[in-house]
């Protein structure tokens, strides 16, 4: 093929970009079809939403201060005052509640994101090169599944020491095999693709074809792994706090919450327990069945993989 | 199949001593001065020079890393688990007498979780997106978000209200006395059954609406057996190959999940103890605690993998 019929044919292949520009109106109908394909999932994504607006805007929310004392209401149940009661040393559980997002939420999503980044970028250089460096890394991606999830995520948070990046660390590198696998299966069937053939044929370089023609398909998988893991992550989170070895305290988390009701004697009183456990519930279940919704709607094939 | 089992034990073995290696590099490497974890910051500025290179010594943490691995399997081998820093009960006594009573717990809530689970996914997966089948998803869905630790204090405190009750708190050996140690174990084992039940619910409802299109149940139905008979002779044993395999690494899940679960109920067993070791920092607990888990969690998959690949020729011959 000649240079000129090569330009020819290009010019004759409409641009996609023109047509369907990105921007706010493309956002919205896409969101429109999510809505219409899956209104459960919809409905779920809305709480998920309100959740995160009430973690970034908690301070103007939260009637109180979560970190300060009122020794006139100490352990007292929900009433006019305090809608979800007081604790032992008279701090507004409404507001920890309330205060308490903004740590689940940043734990969760931090960690998924450098976990899950970690994964697809250690999975993608395995299913791309293959060879010895695949089966090592193969070998180690099993080790670090030998163990379960929240064992893993205990002994790296205990053994660093406390502190929001720690927690954050220990749960992303529970998440790293996740991404790993799957990214490194929907690499394995792309290399074999005939346009990554043709690429290499015009003699396109190891990066420019991992960068432009295999990268762009694993967004996809990465966004479903990315959102399915969300809910794990926030139970894990509330876990560690609850062990006493997440975020410490005095700052409000769920799992710190619940850790501190069992110290408030021998029978803590329901309004103590029932509310933080409540949040992580409703959290996660809006999370997971959010990313329910993006997973069917982007790649249903990837059911049971995440 | 042997072939099968010698690759599976080789490959078993490999993973036990790479687990190892995992549990050295995060609990003895990572930490820095292993002093500092122990003593805390505060306790750690308060030993004197001499103190603390006799306590390194003492502990065989001057040794160079290698070294030290070497000696710490070495110990492993000989069944000597090590002992608290703050109590005087060694690691191994300590299994011996909280393991079972966490064992019991694994053991129970998976029978429940195929007990409860199966059901539901049957009567999900023959009529789909009947009222029974969305309430049935809706449940696990439900089960999936909720922490194991909080429904477990919940029911502390439901039973503490409606009827007064509390497990007891001492542990009981099951030959002792099998009511009280009952009493102990059940509320952990159903937290973590119904957890457990959540996910085989799901897998075994897609499972078997998969194996019913399936031509072999066509031609089951077609030749006039009943539909009942077909799900339950034909379809529920193929449709239960993966839910298997599941069930193994939901074993760990029990593992884990038993730390806090048995923390919010106060079960005397080896999860609270891993719920106190980790929040002393006790180090060396934690480390062949870690370890052991790991490896029960390397031992039972293994023998997950076998039972699929005797059931199922497809996997030992691949």
């Amino acid at each position: 093929m000649s240079a000129a019929t090569q330009d020819a044919v290009v010019a004759q292949i409409p641009d996609v970009r023109a047509a369907r520009p990105w921007g706010l109106r493309r956002v919205g109908s896409g969101l429109r079809w999510f809505a219409r394909r899956s209104p459960m999932s919809a409905f779920w994504g809305l709480i998920a939403a309100a959740i995160v607006v009430i973690a970034l805007a908690a301070p103007a929310i939260a009637p109180y201060d979560p970190l300060k004392s009122d020794f006139r209401a100490m352990t007292k149940p929900p009433s006019e005052r305090h809608y979800f009661g007081s604790d032992q040393i008279g701090r507004d559980i409404l507001s920890r509640v309330i205060h308490g997002s903004r740590a689940s939420l940043t734990v969760a999503i931090g960690a998924v994101v450098l976990g899950t980044t970690l994964g697809a970028l250690w999975g993608l250089a395995c299913g791309y090169f293959g060879g010895r460096f695949d089966i090592i890394s193969q070998r180690i991606i099993e080790f670090l599944q030998s163990f379960p999830d929240l064992i893993l995520a205990m002994a790296i948070a205990m053994a660093l020491g406390a502190g929001m990046g720690t927690v954050i660390v220990a749960i992303a590198i529970t998440r790293i095999s996740f991404g790993g696998r799957v990214i490194r299966a929907v690499v394995l069937s792309l290399k074999e693709m005939p346009y990554v053939e043709a690429a290499r044929g015009l003699g396109a370089s190891h990066l420019q074809i991992m960068a432009q023609h295999i990268l762009p398909q694993c967004i996809a998988p990465y966004l479903i792994l990315a959102t399915a893991h969300l809910g794990v992550a926030i139970i894990i989170e509330a876990s560690l706090g609850f062990l006493g070895v997440g975020i410490p305290p005095p700052t409000p988390t769920w799992g710190n919450m619940l850790a501190d009701s069992l110290n408030a004697g021998l029978v803590p009183p329901w309004w103590l327990v029932l509310f933080p456990g409540a949040a992580i519930t409703i959290t996660v279940l809006a999370f997971n069945l959010l990313g329910d919704g993006i997973r069917d709607a982007l790649d249903p094939r990837l059911r049971g993989a995440v | 199949m042997y072939s099968y089992i010698v690759r599976r034990l080789a490959f078993g073995a490999l993973a036990v001593i790479g687990v190892s290696v995992v549990v050295f590099v995060v609990l003895r490497v990572l930490p820095g001065d292993p002093l500092v974890a122990i003593f805390g910051t505060e306790g750690f500025t308060k030993l004197s020079d001499a103190e603390r290179a006799r306590m390194m010594a003492d502990l065989g943490l001057s040794d160079p890393l290698p070294v030290q691995y070497f000696h710490w399997v070495q110990d492993i081998v000989r069944g000597n688990l090590g002992h608290s820093f703050f109590r005087a009960e060694s690691v191994a006594e300590m299994v011996a007498r909280r393991g079972p009573l966490t064992a019991e717990i694994a053991l129970i809530s998976v029978v429940l979780s195929w007990l409860v689970g199966i059901p539901v996914a049957v009567i999900s997966a023959l009529r789909p997106n009947s009222i029974s089948d969305n309430v049935a998803r809706f449940l696990s869905i439900l089960f999936l978000a909720v922490p194991g630790f909080w429904f477990g204090m919940l029911i502390v405190l439901g039973l503490l209200f409606m009827f007064g009750y509390r497990a007891p708190l001492a542990n009981v050996p099951l030959f002792v006395d099998p009511w009280a140690n009952l009493q102990i174990v059940i509320g952990p084992a159903v937290v973590l059954g119904l957890g457990q039940a959540a996910y085989i619910a799901r897998l075994a409802r897609s499972s078997l609406l998969e194996v019913i299109r399936e031509d072999y149940i066509r031609t089951a139905r077609a030749k006039g057996l009943n539909r009942r008979l077909v799900v339950a002779v034909h379809a529920l044993p193929n449709a239960l190959l993966p839910v298997i395999t599941l069930s193994g690494i939901l074993l760990g899940f029990v593992l884990a999940g038993s730390i806090p679960v048995e923390r919010a109920f106060g079960t005397p067993g080896l999860g609270y103890a891993m719920a106190i070791a980790v929040s002393e920092r006790d180090v060396f607990v934690m480390q062949n605690l870690v370890f052991l888990y790991a490896v029960v969690f390397v031992l039972l998959n293994m023998v997950v993998d076998l039972i699929s690949a005797w059931l199922d020729p497809r996997i030992r011959y691949a």
